[in-house]
């Protein structure tokens, strides 16, 4: 990999953030412990809410694999996963976490155990998979793949993707929702088979009550972005993913981090500090991070660049009151919902009808005051490249706000051009300063 | 009305290289044509409202010029060439189209041919991807729905009797393609996969009677004439959609039939059944959702089980290829799909597995769904079947 | 490349001619074989069989049978190789594996979309070194530290020398680097097929000794690299035309054959579909 940008801080880094990461590193370690002492350990998908309040109650351990090549990509440890997954047969175009696991588990498999060099301790063998039918199709079909290396069983958590008409159609909403607790139920009556355990049912309404709370501060930290300068780059988001999109893992622990995270932003903001001291330019990054060379966004602070958010779905939903909803597992489901779906009124408003993936981005450049959108386009990954181009026509057409429309990988190095990447980022300086000039002409509001 | 001439194999041929010609005239005289993608909509549901359904396919041979300004080249290029052609407006002709969550870009195309094509009906069926007790009542509402928009396109409720009609018709056509298949079991198979797949194509591109009266004919035709020639390898053919007689009139110049097949314009969408049930949704979930054998549904025998063995599992997933295989008496078995086919791709290492285990000798190819393209796979094919010869 | 190899009922070698390949496919399929000829001083009438393989196997007017390259490497490797299990040959416009038993073939995988596994990926590299394509294999031994070349294609790949030259890095550890490159992927794919020994490793990259020693490196396992490693292919070719007559007539058959006339073709001519 040719390496850009240097060691030096060009992005103010947010402390809070470190507790996070804490989090995501204990988890593979207990994980590990775990499996010396006989707890049941899953892997799932990143699963937008819907199951990981279930697996904490039943104490169950969880690990992500999704996230596992996040570490892998960062820590330079996947090439050779990769390069193990395409030995297996899986063809080169399949998700980049997808094949990453799929080397993972292949050499766990021959090796007998966690491979020697994996990082952070690898992930212990799990007792059972949990798969995701919502947001792509790599959610379900890799986890079936896994079967090749591995023994546990798998369920697939089902979750609605409805077109915004058809969402909106009377009697719409209650039918999907009542769809996603039937799922839930399924899935709990699964777990308490498979664990020989009962589901405590007030301790999981608890730790809900803590995920939705978590959910509402995170929507607040959000907002908080909205500052300017920015108090916090997309940078230290990605540092805290694993966590953030997996709190009630953690529910108690992980609320704790949220409030010193709200705490620290809130300060910044007050004192008018910014994550990128001299801000030149409001980005918006789409869709999944180039985690393999994350300093690439330091070499873009220099310049100014300040990223204010990042990728629709690593984005909270809008909060809902579900304080009169006494079944946790209907809250669950009301939220995972929301997750999809809490964009669709303001894209039948705006008469746009890719309500999620692709009409997010137009209310959120508005509300964030965006001067440009980075558009990842990765080729092992459809569910995160579909909307893309429509995404950047019609933030031109609609917001006369330009993208950078920029090839690569979430995982593999040896898709992204990080030097091709800069010269073009600096011809696009001159564009996004084109079109805020034009914004400012037309009387538009930044 | 033009004279309809042409009967049995010489009118497939005819509508296989002009499929809308017919539809266009049904459309002349006041019929409305809903264009549908993939078998996961509710054929039996617009036949029963009097609409005519035509399958949305591609044309490898064709050249995507228009769909790149509104989709990336990394997803499938049949899907592709799907939107290129609507683009093109090859598609007017439809009064409306029906998508459904098949996959994951298969969904997305539905938003984009909503909003670049703004088709006066469109419908998106959200398929779930499991067979679980909640996915199944989830696509029955989800057929609900699909009634309610269709009774306001035409402006009449559902007919019951009509509708279970729709439902025998439809599996009728389904039970005479079976027919059809029972030829290709004698060797030499008396109809070859090319021949196949044009009268695949042929009944999706007509009405399910007038589909149904056209393989009564072909049945006939194919039964009295000269079978084609004996050839070495009898193949059974897996994978992702094949709308276009290229790859397999490349086979089948080689040494090879291709007597059965596990695709889309094939046993996917014609070896089921829909069982009669008091509520007629209940039998339609079940053949779309258990049925059907596309790998984008996540199909467990046993939902939840607790334990898993990989062979068994695999017993479970492939288990019918298995059986093809012995009542076909195929020798040989290529698996293809095309580039970014995510659900094809997950696939094949594990199918592999499966028929070493079984003694199934085994190819895989992956092309680019583009005619000119399919030189190089010649000599993977004749390559396999020197292997098994 | 154009090649004729001509054995005897023996199977021993009585000619054998290696030819550049023009537009003209049947044009030079003519010449050559007048050359083999000429070479085992035999009339053309007196070959009993002939088998054309390769790309521009449908091209050959004058062949009696088309057998792809990969069961004729098969063959041709086990001819001086018996215990082969594993084959691995790069040439020019394609890499392949194939797994052998008894020199029948079992299973193959083949690459011959990208040029990134093929020797093509080696001549570009080569010409922008300035060095001649059989000098790579001795620079790259002098490597101390060879470089991870990251890029997956062969045009992004010659950017990336040039940018690691001009960072001033050596030049051996630069070709080792991708020697490396070439030798993992074809390695990637060749895994497929739970590559065991003995494995044969023929083609034109084969004479390289930098490419050999990666392609053991990835492996983890020794290979073998016979003399006259490319002309595998059409040595299994012949042999295995030897064969198909000796099985006829151990049936009391005679194979058909075309005319053995060596005339300009015209370029409608179909051959291979009878």
């Amino acid at each position: 990999m040719v390496a850009v940008g240097n060691d030096r801080k060009a992005i103010n880094r947010l402390q809070a953030m470190y507790g996070f990461r804490a989090l995501v590193e204990d988890r593979y370690k207990r994980a590990i412990e775990a499996s010396q002492s006989g707890q049941p350990i899953a892997w799932a998908m990143i699963n937008w809410w819907a199951g990981d309040a279930i697996l904490n109650t039943m104490d169950v351990v969880t690990v992500y694999p999704e996230n596992y090549g996040v570490v892998c990509a960062a820590t330079g440890s996947a090439q050779t996963f990769l390069a193990r997954a395409e030995a297996e047969g899986y063809p080169a175009h399949l998700c980049g976490y997808a094949r990453n696991c799929l080397g993972y588990a292949a050499s766990m498999k021959a090796y007998g155990g966690i491979p020697p060099d994996a990082p952070m301790g690898g992930m212990a063998a799990p007792t059972l998979l949990l798969g995701s039918g919502g947001i792509c199709d790599a959610r379900y079909k890799w986890f079936q793949a896994m079967a090749r290396y591995l023994d546990a069983p798998v369920w697939t958590l089902e979750m609605p993707h409805p077109g915004v008409h058809e969402s909106l159609q009377p009697g719409a909403y209650e039918q999907n929702i009542s769809f996603i607790v039937h799922e839930l139920r399924e899935f709990v009556a699964f777990l308490e088979r498979l664990l020989g355990k009962k589901m405590d049912w007030d301790r999981l309404d608890e730790t809900v009550t803590d995920m939705l709370e978590t959910n509402r501060l995170w929507h607040e930290i959000m907002a908080l972005r909205r500052a300017r300068p920015c108090p916090a780059h997309s940078r230290d988001i990605w540092t805290c993913l694993g966590a953030i999109l997996t709190p009630a893992s953690d529910a108690k622990a992980a609320l704790k981090l949220f409030h010193s995270l709200h705490d620290e932003i809130k300060h910044r903001v007050d004192n008018g500090i910014g994550a990128v001291p001299n801000e030149k330019y409001r980005l918006v990054f789409a869709e999944l991070p180039i985690w393999h060379n994350l300093r690439f966004f330091d070499a873009l602070a220099e310049r100014g660049w300040s990223f204010v958010f990042e990728s629709w779905a690593y984005h909270p939903p809008k909060p809902q009151d579900l304080s009169k909803v006494s079944d946790p597992l209907e809250r669950i489901a009301r939220h995972n919902y929301q997750w999809v779906t809490g964009y669709y009124t303001g894209a039948a408003a705006a008469g746009e009808w890719w309500g999620y993936f692709a009409y997010p981005y137009l209310e959120l450049v508005r509300d964030y005051r965006c001067d440009g959108a980075f558009l990842h386009s990765v080729l092992s990954c459809r569910a995160g490249s579909t909307h893309l181009l429509h995404v950047r026509d019609s933030l031109m057409e609609k917001l006369k706000v330009p993208s950078l429309l920029v090839d690569g990988d979430m995982v593999d190095t040896k898709l992204f051009n990080a030097e091709d990447t800069l010269r073009c980022a600096e011809t696009f300086e001159e564009t996004m300063t084109h079109y805020r000039e034009m914004r400012q002409k037309e009387g538009r509001e930044w | 009305m033009a004279v309809a001439v042409s009967k049995g194999l010489a009118r497939v041929k005819e509508i296989y290289q002009d499929r809308p010609r017919r539809v266009k005239e049904l459309k002349a005289q006041g019929k409305k044509v809903i264009g549908y993608q993939c078998v996961y909509p509710t054929l039996e549901m617009l036949t029963a409202f009097d609409l005519v359904p035509y399958r949305i396919l591609g044309d490898m041979q064709e050249p995507i010029t228009k769909a790149d300004a509104c989709l990336p080249t990394v997803v499938c290029p049949f899907i592709r060439s799907c939107l290129d052609l609507g683009l093109k407006g090859r598609y007017d002709f439809l009064d409306g189209v029906v998508f459904s969550h098949v996959c994951d870009v298969g969904e997305k195309t539905a938003h984009i041919w909503r909003i670049y094509l703004s088709p006066a009906y469109c419908h998106f069926i959200d398929v779930p991807h499991t067979t679980h007790k909640a996915a199944l009542e989830q696509l029955k509402e989800q057929l609900k729905e699909f009634r309610k928009t269709l009774e306001e396109l035409t402006g009449k409720k559902l007919n019951e009797a009509k509708f279970r009609e729709a439902i025998e018709a439809h599996n009728r056509q389904r039970a005479l393609v079976q027919a059809l298949y029972e030829l290709r079991k004698p060797d030499p198979p008396l109809i070859t996969g090319t021949e196949t797949i044009q009268v695949l194509m042929a009944l999706m591109s007509l009405p399910v009677e007038e589909g149904t009266q056209l393989l009564e004919e072909v049945l006939a035709e194919v039964k009295e004439r000269k079978p084609p020639a004996k050839k070495m390898a009898r193949v059974l053919l897996w994978g992702s959609i094949i709308d276009n007689v290229a790859l397999v009139e490349m086979i089948e110049s080689l040494d090879a039939n291709i007597v059965i097949d596990d695709t889309c314009v094939g046993t996917r969408a014609y070896f089921g059944h829909v069982a009669r049930t008091d509520d007629p949704l209940d039998g339609l979930v079940d053949y779309y959702l258990v049925q059907i054998k596309c790998p984008r549904t996540f199909r467990e025998t046993n939902t939840g089980a607790l334990k898993k063995d990989y062979y068994t599992d695999l017993e479970n997933r492939f288990g019918y290829l298995k059986e093809y295989a012995e009542q076909w008496h195929a020798n040989g078995v290529i698996l293809q799909s095309m580039k970014y086919c995510d659900i094809h791709g997950y696939e094949v290492p594990s199918m592999k597995d499966y028929l070493d285990h079984v003694g199934l000798p085994n190819v895989y190819l992956e092309h680019d769904y583009n005619k000119s393209a399919l030189a190089p796979l010649r000599t993977r094919v004749q390559a396999f079947l020197e292997v098994i010869g | 490349m154009t090649k004729v190899v001509i054995v005897d009922d023996a199977g021993q070698v009585v000619s054998r001619v290696i030819s550049y390949t023009g537009a003209e496919h049947r044009h030079l399929a003519n010449k050559v074989m007048e050359e083999a000829l000429a070479q085992a001083n035999v009339p053309f009438a007196d070959l009993t069989y002939i088998v054309a393989t390769g790309y521009g196997r449908l091209n050959v007017p004058f062949a009696d049978r088309q057998i792809t390259e990969l069961t004729c490497h098969a063959r041709g490797v086990f001819s001086f190789c018996p215990t082969v299990k594993t084959a691995i040959d790069i040439g020019g416009q394609d890499a392949k594996g194939m797994k052998i038993s008894n020199g029948r073939l079992l299973d193959f995988v083949m690459n011959d979309k990208c040029a990134a596994g093929t020797g093509r990926f080696l001549e570009v590299i080569a010409e922008t070194l300035g060095f001649t394509l059989d000098d790579l294999g001795e620079v790259s031994l002098k490597s101390t530290q060879k470089i991870s070349i990251s890029s997956i294609c062969t045009v992004f790949a010659q950017q990336e020398v040039v940018s690691r030259l001009s960072e001033g890095i050596a030049v051996s550890d630069i070709v080792a680097g991708i020697h490396d490159a070439i030798a993992s992927r074809v390695a990637r794919m060749v895994q497929r097929l739970k590559v065991e020994p003995e494995v044969v490793f023929t083609g034109g990259v084969a004479r390289n000794i930098g490419v050999v020693k990666a392609l053991e490196d990835n492996l983890g396992m020794k290979v073998f690299i016979p003399g006259n490693p490319s002309l595998t292919g059409a040595l299994g070719a012949a042999l295995l035309g030897k064969e198909l007559v000796h099985k006829a007539a151990a049936r009391g058959e005679i194979l058909p054959t075309k005319e053995r006339r060596l005339g300009e073709a015209t370029f409608f001519q179909t051959v291979g579909n009878q």
